[in-house]
């Protein structure tokens, strides 16, 4: 980081200090002090894809991988390879081109690193896309699976010791679509079953964790599927709906299932609304908090927002019980979420930053991996920070 | 139409003097744009706004019916050569509008002093100006989705009283995705507008507008609500002997609370010098910037997947016209040449991540348009599109030509 932007964020972190605590809050069951301030710093990376606009990222031991999106200079049809050095900095090493495709939507990379899967969509290459991991630093290709339309999401989940990719189909026609991946198998990638989502928008992205699936799927609201957790009987050939609950505002586009190792409670669940946004310079939508330990009776119980900004993707260090939030235009948030939330969450917020400064950060997702945290940005590329 | 003919003979000798008039126009454009999506230039030759028009009353014309039938469909299918324009999935293209245009028919009656009416079909909700097509240039606005509210299921109730008139529509939101579509009638009554004009003195009609439209860019009803408000100002009257028009017109759009703000101003004015029209209309008019297809810059994704945009452009243009009537002997016949050129620059205005000079590989845009208006049957200039009831006698003034 050069001092410039870093004092940047810390201006623009001591004005955002400044606007929470005179909004106040109603935060009445939180911990008993306020979180310890603290502070993102950059320690490697970034302004380093100038061709293209940055989409998701997913790290994996010595590598990370990012996606891209839209048109810049060039089509947002790379999915980019960087070798992480030993003190975690990103260089590229690789690139992958997949031609019928605008935005590679979604990365992520199987538990056991052995499988890379992206989403890809807005053009006749839409679909899922399979890669081998055998050499991390170039992944090859295994196969594909076209969907019209594309998908917008792909996340992976395990039930019953099977791996499937849960993927969001994009409109016209929503689903949620179950892909069995066995790169053993004849058919890698195979359609398992498909669920319709009701055409509000549709379905956005998935969130799996023991056997329930929390489809985020806008307007609709957070939709619970038992998909193998047994409460309803679900399995991934044939998912059961438990319960709905649409947020406040809609717009429901991601979810993080917390399980704290702290309190052992399965207790929250956050919900992250994406409000209308001018993509490279502004966006709104807050976070949700949903108490979901009555899986059938989920109900809202707390919210956060930072103004100006909207939320994007998440990602929890759940030891820590901090919660790391994408904030576009926002840039990066650190949020403690210990203890009971309740009401307005502003007190809870321990940092933000830019990491590309003002007017050139628009952040779309972060990862806590090897101690650090990742985030990618749109316009400035891949960034690794150090936690608060 | 075919009902629209059969009209006057069904309802001979029920009183009064049944009639109907037929029209039909279409215009052969060839069309050049100094830039294009990714660069270069771009000319292109069609026949725009090919149009059946037919007019019927009866009943002293207590009853009124007037329809509109739209081939654009098989003329412009890709839409219309229009760098700026854009709406229904199209960019930088005007358009196609669905085939059946409007089809609305009004029941008008007085009540004392005032003349009221009550209509309801397909066509225009109440609200800002009249439609491009029967106006001065061929190049639609930029503003059309800003000054117009269109090809809705809709009921219209109208009050004119002395100089004052009044109007209120109920309508579905949703716009139409292509021309086959009909309008989603079960959002009927989800959106309404009101428009309020006066004629002060005469040749003056002033007019002010509102509209709360819910999601008309998601059929389904996703997408977030408008609110719309115009005003413009119209003079008709000689000038040093001549036939002469002028319009200025406001318009903003708010949408999602108030996230997205959109404004426009536009003035144009003809003058006729015998058979010779001479036009001139300027516009700035701001315009969202939408994802674009695959292999398709002029397309939009459509349906929406979320409320994001790329940023926010403006658009300045300046169009100058001239047009001749070359059988302006009031036979059923009419052609008109003309020859428009337009000059427009762009600017981003939110620090989106649309990049015009990158987008067309420079800011301003030159355009040329050689034309004819080939008109066929007495009222194929004057077929007065999106007035309705109370509003169709008042809107008859000289104005309402159309021009090209």
């Amino acid at each position: 980081m050069t001092d410039d932007r870093a004092l940047v964020a810390m201006g623009a972190r001591a004005a955002l200090l400044l606007i929470l605590a005179g909004c106040g809050g109603s935060d009445s069951g939180g911990p008993s002090t306020p979180p310890p301030p603290g502070e993102f710093r950059t320690l490697g990376g970034g302004n380093d894809v100038p061709e293209r606009y940055t989409s998701d990222l997913w790290v994996h031991g010595e590598y990370a991988y990012t996606g891209t999106w839209g048109y810049r200079s060039v089509v947002g049809n790379a999915l980019k390879v960087w070798h992480l050095d030993a003190a975690g900095a990103p260089t590229l090493v690789d690139s992958i081109i997949t031609p019928g495709i605008v935005t590679v939507s979604d990365v992520e990379v199987s538990s056991d690193g052995t499988l890379l899967a992206f989403s890809g969509e807005n053009g006749v290459g839409g679909g899922l896309y399979l890669y081998s991991l055998a050499s991390p630093a170039h992944p090859a290709f295994i196969a594909s699976y076209l969907v019209e339309n594309g998908l917008h999401t792909a996340t992976f989940g395990y039930i019953g010791g099977r791996r499937y990719i849960f993927a969001a189909k994009n409109p016209a026609s929503p689903a949620l679509m179950i892909f069995e991946i066995d790169p053993a198998n004849a058919t890698p990638i195979a359609l398992t079953s498909t669920v319709p989502v009701p055409a509000n928008y549709g379905h956005h992205d998935t969130f799996v964790r023991d056997g329930i699936a929390f489809v985020c799927a806008w307007n609709t609201g957070v939709l619970i599927y038992d998909v193998g957790d047994g409460v309803r009987g679900g399995s991934p050939q044939s998912p059961q709906l438990i319960a709905s609950l649409v947020t406040a505002g809609g717009q429901v586009h991601n979810a993080w299932w917390f399980h704290n190792p702290v309190t052992g409670e399965k207790k929250y669940l956050f919900v992250g609304q994406e409000g209308p946004a001018s993509i490279g310079s502004s966006s709104s939508g807050n976070i949700h908090v949903v108490d979901v330990s009555t899986l059938s009776r989920p109900r809202e119980v707390a919210s956060f927002g930072v103004p100006g900004a909207g939320t994007h993707n998440f990602w929890m260090d759940e030891a820590r019980q901090v919660l790391y939030a994408a904030y576009y235009n926002g840039g990066v948030v650190a949020l403690d979420v210990s203890g009971v939330l309740s009401g307005d969450l502003s007190s809870r917020l321990i940092a933000r930053s830019l990491p590309g400064g003002a007017g050139d950060t628009y952040v779309w997702g972060v990862m806590l991996a090897n101690g650090h945290l990742y985030a990618s940005d749109m316009l400035s590329g891949l960034w690794e920070l150090q936690t608060p | 139409m075919l009902l629209l003919a059969a009209l006057p003979a069904v309802l001979r000798g029920q009183g009064g003097s049944p009639s109907a008039t037929f029209a039909a126009r279409g215009i052969l454009a060839g069309t050049y744009s100094s830039r294009e999506p990714f660069g270069g230039d771009m000319a292109q030759l069609r026949v725009v706004q090919p149009m059946l028009m037919a007019h019927a009353d009866a009943y002293d014309r207590h009853l009124r019916v007037t329809s509109t039938v739209d081939f654009e469909a098989w003329t412009i299918p890709d839409g219309e050569l229009t760098i700026g324009a854009w709406g229904e999935g199209f960019v930088d293209r005007r358009h196609p509008h669905t085939i059946l245009h409007e089809l609305v028919a009004s029941g008008v009656g007085r009540v004392g002093r005032a003349e009221l009416s009550l209509s309801g079909g397909k066509g225009f909700a109440a609200f800002g100006s009249d439609d491009p097509a029967n106006r001065l240039t061929l190049r639609y606005p930029v503003n059309h989705h800003w000054s117009q509210i269109l090809e809705r299921a809709v009921l219209t109730g109208g009050a004119l009283v002395g100089p004052i008139m009044a109007e209120a529509s109920l309508f579905n939101g949703d716009e139409p995705e292509y021309p086959e579509q009909s309008p989603n009638f079960s959002r009927f009554g989800d959106s309404w507008s009101g428009r309020l004009t006066a004629f002060p003195v005469r040749g003056l009609r002033l007019e002010a507008s509102y509209a709360k439209v819910a999601s008309p860019e998601h059929r389904a009803g996703a997408g977030p609500t408008q609110h719309k408000w115009h005003a413009s100002g119209q003079w008709t009257g000689p000038v040093d002997g001549h036939p002469f028009y002028a319009m200025a017109e406001w318009a903003r759009t708010e949408e999602a609370d108030g996230f997205f703000v959109f404004h426009s101003l536009l003035a144009e004015a003809s003058w006729e010098l015998g058979p010779t029209r001479l036009y001139y209309q300027f516009e700035r008019t701001e315009r969202p910037e939408e994802e674009r297809i695959l292999g398709q810059p002029t397309r939009s994704l459509r349906p929406h997947l979320e409320n994001s945009i790329l940023g926010t452009s403006r658009w300045t243009l300046n169009t100058v016209g001239v047009g001749r009537d070359l059988l302006a002997d009031g036979g059923t016949f009419r052609l008109r040449p003309f020859v428009e050129v337009s000059y427009a620059t762009v600017v981003e205005l939110t620090g989106g991540v649309f990049d015009p000079a990158t987008w067309y590989g420079g800011t301003d845009f030159w355009g040329l348009t050689l034309g004819v208006t080939v008109g066929l049957g007495r009222t194929a200039f004057s077929h007065l599109m999106g007035r309705y009831g109370v509003a169709e006698d008042a809107g008859a003034n000289p104005a309402h030509s159309h021009h090209h």
